[in-house]
């Protein structure tokens, strides 16, 4: 049990600990600086008049909400047709859902630019059905709020099928008999009955998105204009230059971020992902 | 199940195979350009050829971060796997104290996003006057494959049937011995999957190795976005990616059938509960995918 926890007690809490101490000035990597703690950076962030990180944290936090909430939305049909309507084969197309999943990100979000860029497959195939003129483009394609959303949605909807699908198969299917033997219609026993009792898969999808895309920077890296980049990029941009204090002050806001998201929703991802399949069973 | 009419499963069926046609096409765009005689990524196509391939197969600096990168990974996932094991037997001990702490600690790198984690290791790395290194590649990629190294190996241990160690016990077996013989053969399935997904995360992590890898030493990843970049060198990269795509599918695919194969014959047909198989592939496919 020790050299686990030791492991991620160096490499997890410590690296967590020179952020804080970073973020207060307490620390510095511009050799001869005088260190001193400070809450200047903080206040700048937090309160400073129309601060640029604080906007740009304010954009990722919208991006990431729709991207969940859309997200979310378009996996459910996913989920309920693989549980409901797929019965034999849904381990199959499960898999086959998954399948781009398992490849890599990195391609997955060049394989978009090369889809979505001015002179892409997209725009190509726009031209040749006469929806746009011949050197036509669609303004909004790419290097825009929309590219950015379309390729993180793209990402995660065969990951948030997953929870969904979990709690669809896990419920007492004899409710569903019940309720229609009582009388109630197909439309009325999915959402009087089926939907409420799958709402823990879906909060857990939601928050399987919301986590990653919180800290999100490579989808902007290749699909983002300079307007569209995400709060990880300012990470990223602060930790390629020099000022590491002000860099830290955004590495640990989100952080918190993310730590809040847990406390707040942590509880339905326990229930659905860390109880081991047969640990009821101890 | 008559839960949705026959209206209804239509329209669940039409929307099913139209997101797979969604999903799937951003990657067939890639391997057909792969294959296309143009050294630009763009419709019409010009013709069939293979030569990106093989001039992809004689970029050094390619073929080298893809070696980097395999070697990092394997590194990566067998220190993984190990400590996930130790971490699961800790766990599925009754006398261990401080379990909910314990386990929120383990699992805290599926949580904090991964750029933080690389800029602190970063900061990390400079208090103790280290520059960039591999190694530090291969720790930050071992800390965020931990989690999902314990994630396939507990459910696995704790389904275990506890007799058997008691058994092995009673014929005179020590606590090591009995993990040795019993413990372990019972697990090695679950210790392959768990070596597979860790491979698959380092291999295709970016966050961490962009900031950690030297600048003459990138890892695939790293090499990727930084030739993405460079016209000339896109239909190489475009080339290999087909070909990581391939296997990396072909691997997932493998191994998750293997696995239940083997966990099959291991536990026995009767015994084995083939839901709490696919619960568990459910599981860990959830917890493969962040990325």
């Amino acid at each position: 049990m020790l050299p686990p926890l030791l492991f991620v007690a160096l490499l997890i809490f410590a690296p967590i600990i020179y952020i804080a101490l970073f973020s207060v000035g307490l620390r510095s990597n511009i050799p001869g600086t005088e260190v001193a703690f400070s809450l200047d950076n903080w206040d700048g962030f937090l309160f400073g008049e129309n601060n640029p990180f604080r906007a740009r944290f304010f954009y990722s936090m919208r991006v990431a909400l729709l991207v969940s909430l859309v997200t979310t939305a378009a996996a459910y049909p996913l989920a309920y047709f693989l549980s409901f309507v797929a019965r034999q084969r849904r381990y199959t197309l499960l898999l086959l859902l998954l399948a781009p999943f398992f490849t890599s990100y990195l391609l997955r979000v060049l394989a978009w630019q090369i889809m979505l860029n001015d002179e892409g497959v997209v725009t190509w195939a726009a031209r040749a059905i006469g929806l746009i003129a011949d050197d036509g483009n669609i303004s909004w394609l790419i290097y825009s709020t929309f590219s950015v959303s379309l390729v993180l949605f793209y990402t995660w909807v065969p990951f948030v099928t997953l929870p969904i699908f979990a709690v669809l198969e896990n419920m007492d299917h004899r409710l569903v008999e019940a309720a229609q033997d009582l009388g109630a219609s197909r439309w009325t026993t999915f959402w009087r009955v089926t939907f409420p009792l799958s709402l823990p898969g879906v909060i857990a999808g939601f928050v399987f998105v919301m986590i990653p895309t919180t800290g999100e920077f490579i989808t902007p890296l290749f699909v983002g204009g300079a307007d569209n980049q995400l709060f990880g990029n300012s990470i990223q941009a602060f930790f390629g230059t020099t000022n590491w204090n002000l860099g830290s002050v955004l590495a640990m806001a989100l952080i918190i971020t993310v730590v809040i998201l847990m406390l707040i929703f942590g509880r339905f991802l326990n229930t659905d992902l860390r109880a081991a399949p047969g640990g009821d069973e101890k | 199940m008559k839960t949705s009419g026959a209206v209804g499963k239509v329209l669940l069926s039409v929307y099913f195979v139209l997101f797979m046609v969604f999903l799937l096409a951003p990657l067939v765009v890639l391997v057909v350009f792969a294959f296309d005689d143009s050294t630009t990524a763009t419709l019409p196509l010009e013709g069939w050829t293979t030569h990106w391939f093989s001039e992809a197969f004689t970029n050094g600096q390619l073929t080298n971060a893809l070696v980097r990168s395999a070697t990092i990974a394997a590194v990566a996932a067998v220190i993984a796997t190990a400590l996930g094991l130790m971490a699961s037997v800790g766990l599925t001990s009754d006398r261990l104290r401080l379990r909910s702490l314990t386990v929120a600690s383990l699992m805290l790198p599926l949580v904090v996003p991964y750029i933080s984690l690389a800029v602190g290791l970063v900061i990390l790395l400079q208090a103790i006057a280290v520059q960039t290194s591999l190694t530090a590649v291969v720790l930050g990629h071992v800390v965020i494959a931990l989690p999902f190294a314990i994630l396939v190996l507990l459910p696995r241990l704790r389904t275990l049937d506890p007799s058997m160690n008691e058994a092995a016990r009673d014929l005179g077996a020590g606590d090591l011995t009995a993990f040795r013989l019993i413990t372990l053969p019972l697990l090695g399935p679950a210790l392959v999957s768990s070596f597979l997904i860790s491979f698959v995360t380092s291999f295709d992590e970016f966050a961490i190795a962009s900031f950690l890898a030297p600048a003459g030493q990138p890892t695939y990843p790293v090499f990727l976005y930084a030739s993405s970049r460079t016209p000339a060198l896109l239909p190489q990269v475009i080339a290999i990616g087909t070909l990581v795509i391939a296997l990396s599918m072909a691997l997932v695919l493998v191994a998750e059938g293997g696995r239940r194969w083997a966990e099959k014959r291991l536990v026995g047909d009767q015994e084995f509960d083939d839901e709490v198989s696919e619960d568990n592939l459910a599981e860990v496919l959830v917890i493969s995918g962040k990325s």
